[in-house]
């Protein structure tokens, strides 16, 4: 737990926008995009829905809850 | 499959330029090519929505090495909100109609290009997330409208 006189997260972040302002491209999308097994999501190799709400709607039917991409 | 990286962005950017494709990258990708730091699983892309450009789309994809079935690219091309591909070389997903963005026009008018990627403004990306309204975007959305602030403060 981060004590009450450490750095605010805004504070974090901002170093962290300037860490990362220091790499080139490249390295900033090797460092961004992960791979890691969806269930449900994952499991089919092409989906498409005719409406945004209507795919929304398949996510909260279908994709368990932990994966957030249920609405609030 | 593994992560998605940097030279099959580029072949996106190549192929969707030879076959004269209009898009740009939005969602968490988009914010990452403009800097932001995190981490997605996902490239995705708005995309236009006309019918030259939906067959521009459906063979640049092909050209990407995506397997898809002749049912699949008339989906794409009969005007399908979002798209979600898993059959090529990397995951896409398509999304032609972005919860919080009006018109492609708009966006495309306001759009950043980062080393040749056309980039939706961060304005566009927030707007987008924040409409959308899932739970793993409003646990991102503050950090990502730091750096919206931080970005615009670093170019002026």
């Amino acid at each position: 737990m981060r004590g009450h006189t450490g750095p605010s997260d805004e504070q974090l972040w901002i170093e962290e926008f300037e860490a990362a302002a220091k790499r080139p491209l490249p390295l900033r999308v090797r460092y961004a995009f992960i791979k890691t097994y969806r269930p449900v999501l994952d499991d089919e190799s092409f989906r498409a829905f005719d409406t945004m709400d209507e795919y929304r709607r398949w996510c909260e039917a279908n994709l368990p809850d932990w994966l957030g991409y249920g609405r609030v | 499959m593994g992560a998605f990286e940097y030279r099959q962005a580029e072949e996106i950017r190549d192929a969707f330029a030879r076959h004269g494709v209009r898009y740009l990258f939005i969602g968490k990708s988009g914010a990452i090519l403009l800097g932001f730091p995190d981490t997605t699983q996902d490239a995705d892309l708005f995309v236009e929505r006309t019918p030259a450009n939906g067959e521009a789309l459906v063979a640049a994809i092909r050209e990407l090495g995506f397997d898809l079935s002749a049912l699949q690219a008339s989906e794409m091309l009969r005007g399908k909100d979002f798209v979600q591909l898993k059959n090529g070389p990397f995951d896409l997903d398509l999304v032609f109609a972005p919860d919080g963005i009006e018109r492609f026009s708009d966006a495309w008018d306001r759009r950043i290009e980062v080393e040749g990627f056309p980039v939706c403004h961060p304005d566009d990306i927030i707007a987008s997330k924040a409409a959308t309204n899932r739970v793993k975007d409003r646990e991102s959305l503050p950090r990502l409208r730091s750096f919206r602030d931080y970005w615009i403060r670093s170019r002026s």
